[in-house]
This record gives C-alpha cells, sequence and structure tokens, in this order.
C-alpha cells in the first residue's frame, strides 16, 4: 500500500510539473522593441558588421537575446521569406505536432508567424533555411552569450563563461570580471573570476603585475593555465623574477593534478565497478544461484535498454515497427506490425522518461525471463552444460528477433539533461550519469539483499537453491520457485540495460559486450555469493582505472587485469567467496 | 502433412526450373560479370551492405540505358562475412571460376591487404571505395578512396587556420587508426605545431623513434571516463581539439562521455574520420551538434549532380526487389559515393579502351584522361591509381547531416605520406 502511495505521489508531481511546464510555455517571450530590432539587425546583416551589433547586444544584459543567440548557436534561427521578398527571421517552437511540423516564432515582435490571413503557419525542421553561421560566427556569438551570462542564475554557465573569457588572452575583459567580483557569491565562481583575471594579467606590460598573477594563479591551482605558466617559464627575454615565479607555480599545478587524478580515478573505479555490478548481479542469481550457464543474460540487458527506447519514444512521438517475415505463404509475404501512439511529451515532462523506463525495464525484462524459463530452461536444472547451449540459442534467437523489430543499426537513446551534466570538486569532474549509477548499484543491491534475506519469498529461494529435493520435500512449490527467481535475476539484467542505454549504445549485440564482464564478475566473486559479486566488480573496476591511469593505455590496463585475474583463479577456483550449492555439488 | 510436404516440393521444383529458364534467356543477351565483395553478415555488415546497395543501384541504371559497349552488367555478388582469409578465397572464386572483368568490394584495411595478393597473382582488377591510411599501391588496385591528405590533413589545415593550437589524438587500435594519427603527429610538428601540444601520447621504439601517436582504445571499448578526464585536462588551457579515429559504434560512449564532461564544440571541437551520415543515424546528434567530420561526399551537397543522384536513388529503392535491401530510413555518405563513382570510371575506361581486358582498362585509367563528374563532384584518376577529387569540411547538425563549412577543390590523392612528411621534417632541421 505504501509503495501504491508512492508511485502515486511520483505520478502526481510528475504531472503537476508538466501542467505548470505546459502553462509556463507562453506565446512568446515579452521584451523591448529596441532590443528585437537590434536583434534581427544582427541576424540580417552579413560581414564585418556583424561583430558589432553583437557586442552591443551583449552589452544590453537582456534574457531575450540570450535565448535567441543560443538558438542561433544551435542553428535554429531559420528566414521566412516573406511574399513581399523581405526575409523574416524566426525559431520554430520545440512542441511539434503529429506530422513533426511546429509554430515558427518571429524575432522582431515575438509573435507567431501568420500568413496574410492570419493563420498560424507550421514548418518541419527542414522546410526554412537556417541563417548562415560558421565557426567564426559562432565563437563571436558565444563571447556575446559568455559576456551576458556572467550574469546567468546558474553559477555552473556563469563559472564556464568565466573561464573562457579568462582564455581569451584579451586584456579588455579584464573590467567586465573585475566589475563582476564583488557582485558574485558562489565560491567556485568567484574561484574562477580570480583564476581568470590573473590569466589575463599574465599579458600585462609591467613584470611586477605578471609576477603577482603567476603567484595568484599557484595559490588557486589553476589547471587551466599550466600552459601558459609553462610558456612564460620557457620565454626567451623573460624577466628572470617572473620566469622563477612561473617555474614554482608549475610546480605546484602538478603536485595539484596528481592529488587530482588520484581521487578522479578512485571515483571512475567506483562507478565502473557500479556498472559491472549492475551488469552481473541479475547472471549472479541466475548463475550464481541456480547454476544455469545463462548465455541469454545479455539479451535479458538488451531488452532492458530496447524497453527505455520504446519507453522514451512513446514519450516523443511515438513507436511504430512492421516485420516482414522472410517467407511467403499461400503467394504473398506475412507482414505484421503495431504503432503505439506517443504522448509528445516536452521539457521536463519528456526527460522524465527515463523514470519510467527503469521499471518498465524490470517488468519487461522479468517477463522475457519468464518465457524463456517456462519454454526452455525449466526442463535443464540438472543438466547444467545442456542449458548452456540452450541458453546459447535463445541467446541467438532474440538477437534475431531485435534485428527483426528495430533494425539491425544500432538505435539512439537520449539522455535525459539530468544526466548529462556535472560537478566538480576542487577539480575532480563528477558526471550525473556516474553518480547515478553508484546510486543505482547500490540501491539495487540492497533491493536484491533485503529480497533474498526478509522476505518469505527470498527464504524459499535460498532453501530451494541450497537443496532443491529438501525443499520439495517439506512443500515448496519449487517449480514456482524457481520461475519466481529466473524472471527477478532477468529483471536485474533489464534494470542493467535501461542505464546502459544511457552510456553507450542500444544495439542488437549490445548483450554480446557485456556477457564475458558479467560472468567475469560473477566468478571472481566466488559462484553462488552475492557479496562476492559485489567485491569483485569493486575489484576489478578500480584496477582497471588505476592501471588505465598508471600505464596510460586503456589495452594494456584491460590486458592486466586479465592477467591478474587468470592468475588469481589458478591461486583460489572457487573465487572471493566460495560456497556450496547445488549445482557444484 | 504430406501432401503439405509435396506441395512444397513441387513448387520448389517449379521455381528451380523457372530459375533455369530465366538463365537460359539472360544468356542470349551480352552480358559482363562484375563482381561485388563485401561482407553481408558479420561485424562489417551494417557497413558494408550499403555499398553492395548503392552498386545494385549503379548496375542497373547502366543496364538501363544500354550496358557497357552493349554488354549488360551481371552482378555476382559474395559475402566475405566480416572474415579477412575469407576475403581471399572470395576473391579468387570471383577471379577464377567467375571470370569477373572487374571487381568492387572491400571495406576494411585488412580484408583489403588479404585479397590484394590473389588480384595481383591472377591479375585482376578491383576498386576500393573507403577512407584508408594509404602506403599503398598495387597495380591491380584502384583506390577511389581518400588517401590520408584527402580527409586527414585537409581537416587539421582547417582547424589550425580557425585557430586551434593543440591536438589531442584518439583512435582505435588497428591499422587505419595508428597510421593516420602518425602521419599526422609528423604534419603537426611540421606546421609549427609543439610536440607537447599534440595529446594522447607517444610510443617510442628503441632508438627513440616516434612509432605511435594518440590514446587507442580496442574494437567496442565503452568505457570513456578516464580518457575524457585526460581531454578535458588537456582542453583545459583552450585552442584544443579532438582528432577521432574511433570506428564504429565506441563513437557512441565517447561522445556521450563528452557530453557529460561539459566538453563543448566551441570549446573543443571533435573532427571524426569515421563517422558519415551512415553511421549519424544511430548516433545521438542531437548532443553532437557542431562537432566536425571531413569526407569528400556530403549528403547535403547543393550540386544538380547529387540532387539528381539523391532522386533516382531513393526512386530505384521504391522499386527494386533485391533480396535484403532494406529500403526505409536509408541515408547516402561518401563510401557510397566513392563505390558509384567507381563504377563510372571503370566504364568511361572499358568504353574508352573498347575492351574489358584488365591490362587494356589499366592503361587508359592510368593515363589521367578519365573523368567522371559525380555526386561529390568531378572526380579524375591519376596515373597512382588514386582520385583527384573535392574535399569538403562539415559540421554535424540535429537532423544527423552535416552543415558544409569549407571546401578543398581538386585535391590530388597522395598515398605516401609517411615518406614526404618525414623527407620534409629532416631538411627542416
Amino acid at each position: 500500500m505504501t509503495k501504491f502511495a508512492f508511485w502515486l505521489t511520483l505520478l502526481l508531481i510528475l504531472a503537476g510539473l508538466a501542467v505548470s511546464r505546459l502553462a509556463a510555455a507562453p506565446a512568446a517571450p515579452a521584451g523591448d522593441a529596441a532590443t528585437r530590432a537590434a536583434l534581427v539587425r544582427a541576424i540580417l546583416t552579413d560581414g564585418p558588421g556583424r561583430q558589432k551589433l553583437l557586442s552591443d547586444l551583449a552589452n544590453s544584459g537582456s534574457r531575450l537575446v540570450r535565448d535567441v543567440l543560443t538558438y542561433w548557436t544551435r542553428d535554429e534561427i531559420v528566414l521566412y521569406a516573406a511574399p513581399d521578398g523581405t526575409s523574416i527571421p524566426v525559431f520554430l517552437e520545440e512542441q511539434q505536432d503529429s506530422e513533426g511540423k511546429a509554430r515558427a516564432v518571429r524575432i522582431d515582435n515575438g509573435r507567431f508567424l501568420a500568413d496574410p490571413a492570419g493563420r498560424e503557419m507550421r514548418f518541419a525542421s527542414g522546410d526554412l533555411n537556417s541563417v548562415d553561421t560558421d565557426m567564426r560566427l559562432r565563437s563571436t556569438i558565444q563571447q556575446a552569450l559568455d559576456t551576458l551570462t556572467l550574469a546567468d542564475p546558474d553559477p555552473d554557465a556563469r563559472r564556464s563563461a568565466v573561464v573562457k573569457l579568462g582564455n581569451s588572452q584579451k586584456r579588455q575583459y579584464i573590467p567586465i570580471l573585475q566589475a563582476r567580483l564583488p557582485l558574485e557569491r558562489d565560491a567556485e565562481v568567484r574561484k574562477a573570476l580570480g583564476e581568470a583575471i590573473a590569466l589575463l594579467g599574465m599579458n600585462d606590460p609591467d613584470p611586477a603585475v605578471r609576477v603577482a598573477s603567476i603567484n595568484r594563479l599557484a595559490q588557486l591551482q589553476s589547471l587551466g593555465s599550466i600552459d601558459a605558466l609553462s610558456r612564460v617559464a620557457a620565454a626567451p627575454g623573460q624577466a628572470p623574477e617572473v620566469a622563477e615565479a612561473a617555474r614554482a607555480a608549475v610546480a605546484v599545478i602538478n603536485r595539484h593534478i596528481a592529488n587530482v587524478n588520484f581521487f578522479g580515478t578512485i571515483f571512475r573505479g567506483a562507478s565502473l565497478g557500479s556498472i559491472l555490478l549492475v551488469v552481473a548481479l541479475g547472471l549472479a542469481i541466475t548463475f550464481g544461484l541456480m547454476g544455469i550457464i545463462n548465455m541469454a543474460h545479455g539479451e535479458m540487458i538488451a531488452v532492458g535498454a530496447y524497453t527505455s527506447y520504446v519507453v522514451q519514444n512513446v514519450f516523443g512521438s511515438g513507436f511504430g515497427f512492421a516485420i516482414t517475415l522472410p517467407f511467403s505463404m499461400g503467394g504473398r509475404l506475412l507482414s505484421f506490425g503495431f504503432t503505439i501512439p506517443g504522448i509528445n511529451a516536452t521539457g521536463w515532462w519528456y526527460q522524465s522518461y527515463f523514470l519510467f523506463a527503469i521499471p518498465l525495464s524490470f517488468l519487461t525484462a522479468a517477463l522475457a525471463g519468464l518465457v524463456v524459463e517456462r519454454s526452455v530452461i525449466q526442463f535443464l536444472y540438472r543438466r547444467p552444460l545442456e542449458s548452456l547451449l540452450a541458453t546459447w540459442g535463445v541467446s541467438l534467437v532474440m538477437q534475431q528477433l531485435f534485428r527483426m523489430v528495430f533494425g539491425a543499426n544500432n538505435v539512439q537513446v537520449d539522455s535525459p539533461a539530468w544526466l548529462l551534466g556535472h560537478f566538480s570538486c576542487d577539480d575532480v569532474n563528477f558526471g550525473y550519469n556516474r553518480v547515478f549509477v553508484i546510486i543505482f548499484a547500490v540501491l539495487i543491491v540492497l533491493g536484491t539483499w533485503l529480497l533474498l534475506t526478509k522476505t518469505p519469498l527470498g527464504l524459499l529461494i535460498r532453501s530451494v537453491m541450497q537443496n532443491r529435493d529438501m525443499a520439495a520435500c517439506m512443500g515448496v512449490r519449487t517449480n514456482r520457485v524457481n520461475m519466481m527467481t529466473f524472471a527477478f535475476g532477468s529483471g536485474l539484467a533489464g534494470l542493467a540495460g535501461a542505464f546502459l542505454s544511457q552510456i553507450g549504445n542500444v544495439g542488437p549485440s549490445l548483450g554480446q559486450n557485456y556477457i564475458v564482464d558479467s560472468f567475469m564478475t560473477v566468478v571472481v566473486g566466488g559462484v553462488g555469493s552475492i557479496v562476492g559479486t559485489v567485491c569483485a566488480a569493486a575489484g576489478i573496476g578500480t584496477a582497471d582505472q588505476v592501471l588505465q591511469q598508471v600505464l596510460g593505455s586503456p589495452v594494456m590496463g584491460k590486458i592486466i587485469v586479465l592477467a591478474a585475474i587468470i592468475l588469481f583463479l589458478q591461486w583460489k577456483p572457487g573465487g572471493l567467496f566460495s560456497t556450496r550449492s547445488r549445482s557444484l555439488d | 502433412m504430406i501432401k503439405s510436404l509435396r506441395i512444397v516440393l513441387a513448387s520448389g521444383l517449379l521455381a528451380a526450373a523457372g530459375l533455369i529458364v530465366t538463365n537460359n534467356a539472360a544468356a542470349e543477351d551480352k552480358v559482363v560479370k562484375v563482381g561485388i565483395l563485401h561482407s553481408l553478415t558479420g561485424t562489417m555488415a551494417i557497413s558494408e551492405t550499403s555499398l553492395r546497395d548503392v552498386l545494385l543501384y549503379a548496375f542497373d541504371q547502366i543496364n538501363a540505358s544500354g550496358g557497357v559497349m552493349g554488354c549488360k552488367i551481371e552482378p555476382v555478388v559474395v559475402d566475405g562475412a566480416s572474415n579477412w582469409p575469407l576475403f581471399a578465397e572470395k576473391a579468387k572464386q570471383l577471379l577464377e571460376e567467375d571470370k569477373v572483368s572487374v571487381t568492387f568490394g572491400c571495406w576494411t584495411s585488412v580484408s583489403r591487404k588479404s585479397v590484394l595478393p590473389v588480384f595481383e597473382k591472377d591479375n585482376g582488377m578491383l576498386f576500393y571505395p573507403v577512407q584508408y591510411e594509404g602506403e599503398e599501391l598495387s597495380k591491380n588496385i584502384f583506390y577511389t578512396a581518400e588517401a590520408v591528405n584527402q580527409q586527414a590533413t585537409p581537416a587539421v589545415d582547417y582547424l589550425l587556420q580557425q585557430g586551434k593550437k593543440k591536438f589531442y589524438l584518439i583512435g582505435t587500435d588497428y591499422v587505419y587508426p595508428q597510421t593516420t594519427n602518425l602521419i599526422l603527429y609528423k604534419y603537426l610538428l611540421l606546421h609549427g605545431v609543439p610536440v607537447e601540444n599534440i595529446g594522447g601520447g607517444l610510443r617510442k621504439d628503441a632508438d627513440g623513434k616516434v612509432i605511435s601517436a594518440g590514446k587507442y582504445v580496442p574494437f567496442g571499448h565503452t568505457d570513456f571516463q578516464q580518457i575524457v578526464a585526460d581531454i578535458k585536462q588537456f582542453a583545459a588551457s583552450g585552442d584544443a581539439c579532438v582528432i577521432n579515429t574511433i570506428n564504429g559504434d565506441s563513437n557512441v560512449p565517447f561522445f556521450k562521455e563528452v557530453v557529460a564532461a561539459g566538453l563543448t564544440p566551441s570549446d573543443c571541437p571533435v573532427v571524426s574520420f569515421s563517422l558519415a551520415e551512415d553511421e549519424l543515424r544511430s548516433m545521438p546528434t542531437k548532443d553532437m551538434v557542431g562537432e566536425l567530420g571531413c569526407w569528400t561526399y556530403f549528403m547535403s551537397l547543393k550540386t544538380p549532380e547529387n540532387a539528381a543522384f539523391l532522386k533516382s536513388w531513393y526512386a530505384w529503392l521504391e522499386t527494386e526487389n533485391y533480396p535484403g535491401v532494406v529500403k526505409m530510413k536509408r541515408a547516402v555518405d561518401s563510401p557510397m559515393v566513392l563505390s558509384y563513382d567507381g563504377v563510372y570510371l571503370w566504364k568511361a575506361a572499358v568504353e574508352k579502351a573498347g575492351s574489358f581486358d584488365v591490362d587494356k582498362v589499366r592503361a587508359v585509367l592510368e593515363s589521367g584522361a578519365i573523368t567522371f563528374t559525380g555526386p561529390g563532384g568531378k572526380v579524375t584518376m591519376q596515373a597512382n591509381h588514386h582520385v583527384t577529387k573535392t574535399v569538403y569540411i562539415g559540421e554535424t547538425k540535429a537532423n544527423g547531416q552535416f552543415k558544409i563549412l569549407k571546401e578543398f577543390p581538386d585535391v590530388y590523392g597522395e598515398p605516401f605520406q609517411l615518406k614526404t612528411l618525414d623527407a620534409k621534417l629532416a631538411a627542416g632541421k
């Protein structure tokens, strides 16, 4: 009941978000006519005049300018050729109708573009030509945006703007940055501001100012300035005190880099370990506990990943497929298919698709596991070697099914924005998706542990896995318990797939890429032991990242990890935590 | 049950008889056999089946307009199955049993290296269409592919022009990225980029000579955390870019990590040499807007030849009924167009030589007089078996197409870069 209440609350919150989002999407942002006119001029002017117009706009500080310039860098400002021969710059709304068309917002007055009769016009994304941009113009726009974003409400955006200005080597930014310094409250951004001002100060003609700037950079342990400092240290004709200060600063920053790499490696090891754990946990159940050499484990992962893909499409414009069978009956090709209509969600509502994809991936994969167990595996509990061949066959069949339904190519899964960013703590980067996987791994291990040790089902599972015949004698319906256990293990694989869709490929051979890692983790940890799987995943993940860092080559790192595993298994064939189970007797 | 089995058998026999009859009918026309040697199964199938399709299209187009010297082209399609030794066997079968006049095929460099001795022994003729590392020249192979100086070095020229000062090299660990990056390393040195501004690491042999530059990952690598953290430190001081020769679907985790780390194209653009429109169909392109590509053809080219080509290609896809040709969501990219160009270069050479004989056709091709204006612009076969063509730099858009930023017209294909660069570097010292 509480579970139900939780989901209901979540659903309500999300629905509320969606409604507020819809309500908050006004017809067009309001803005004053002069700014709009200046924007239109900047867009329509070609050549050197543009530069000047853009820098004027940058100083206006307007929110509208930022929005339009952002659209421009993304190539989304398009020109509508009006019947009277003028070009009207517009951008297309994010919200698309069923034909993939959207309304166009005029930049000159913020209204929707309408035909002479006053009807709103709709366009597909390729209908109109975009305004020309190239790298150089884009970086000019970017600089204008940077100046604007110095006052952005988001500290991350402010910081990245500050860093860019600091690297520009243009001393004219110093006053702009200094003016910002007393207003800034965020510690990270203040540090970046100090760095940027000091970096720009290194171009000062006065050596005393240069030395002071360099010392400031050393004090700030500024990673970004190490190149500039090394250049200053090695520059011929440099004042000796400046060169000396620069050398000292480089040494300080190098020590800092070593620290950053150390902590970064630990975090990356934890994240890789979590991925291994998420991927292998399902196998720890089906292979570890049940003793089925489950070669179809990878395909259960793929089921989860494809479920995320379908959910994403349902939140977008819908999902449909048609299969034509490769043979004919009665002279005509057999084909069938179906379509799930999309709900065309946008904004946060769309971004939340992944929250729904997670439980659905579990359910779909568990269902697939149930079908496989009932149709194939239930006949093979006493014949582990045949189970290897049979599940291998199942995996081939499933891969072919993926190809028929989703095509042989990989499919696109867009990561929601809240998984794409990162935060830094003293220059160590923590990607949101990586932090997410660590929490995710902890949660599903906790869930599995609770299920196995604290629930009646867990008790039944453990008893059947320890001794099936005895459990049967005690009245346990072993058949049903096997079914539930296999479905649960498959569901866990599905969860792994949902996560993997956020960091890698989703394709028919997705499972093949992870099956070896999964078996490796389970075997090293000790077949039959969940704790072992957890330890093995953490150990392999950390060792891999440390070796990569030390050797500087992912290939060598992997080879050494594999060699170490072989030696380890020679020494302890049962893995880290060897247990005795039915299949190993 | 038995009855239905009989029906199946009978219809099978009828179908077989039908085949024999049609074959006899075809034999009455004058035909020329042409081989298609691509992987239709296995890991490379995703890329290579597209080339098979465009070749079949080119043959149909030629046959519809009268064939080559009055002969209809009869394609002999064999499957290399992504298995390199099998490529050599299939090549042998094409040359010795089917006696094809010319073969179009191969994608990976290792498959080309595997068939090369067969084509040389039996004096066959192969057209090879996919960007490659150079350092090879066989009298039996014509390379319509982009040589390194028609893709990698123009891209670097463009980045230098745009004020980039630091270059990070990353690729998949096999011959094409290794050779290309080594060439680029020397090229960058030659253009005044200091060694410490070339990222990814160097490997030297016992004498201290650099034998490998850049960072390498195995095929199918998925964990790019460490590498992207490294790139981020490298790019922290600004004006940096990444040269990406990662092949295949490892690009997806790579770009996802790049986005998650906050490396934007305006800070640190990534230029990729193995990602064309066909690959972008299954990439997260929304997160890749502004990243760069460099090819000798882009689908977004606005020329009348390209418009006509695309129109007739999609029309052909609607009506063709070859088994296994996917009709939905198709894109066209540079390797496909270079395959197509190859067919027409060969046709022009045959017609000029007045014969299908390999030696005669080769002599005409080597004369430097054979040109064809294809979808990507004018291509001219050179005496060194490579092709002069126009190189384009493009920027990825959210819809998986490229926006063309710059073109380098009529670039002469030069396969031996390493030696030239070594000589230039030595002369500079």
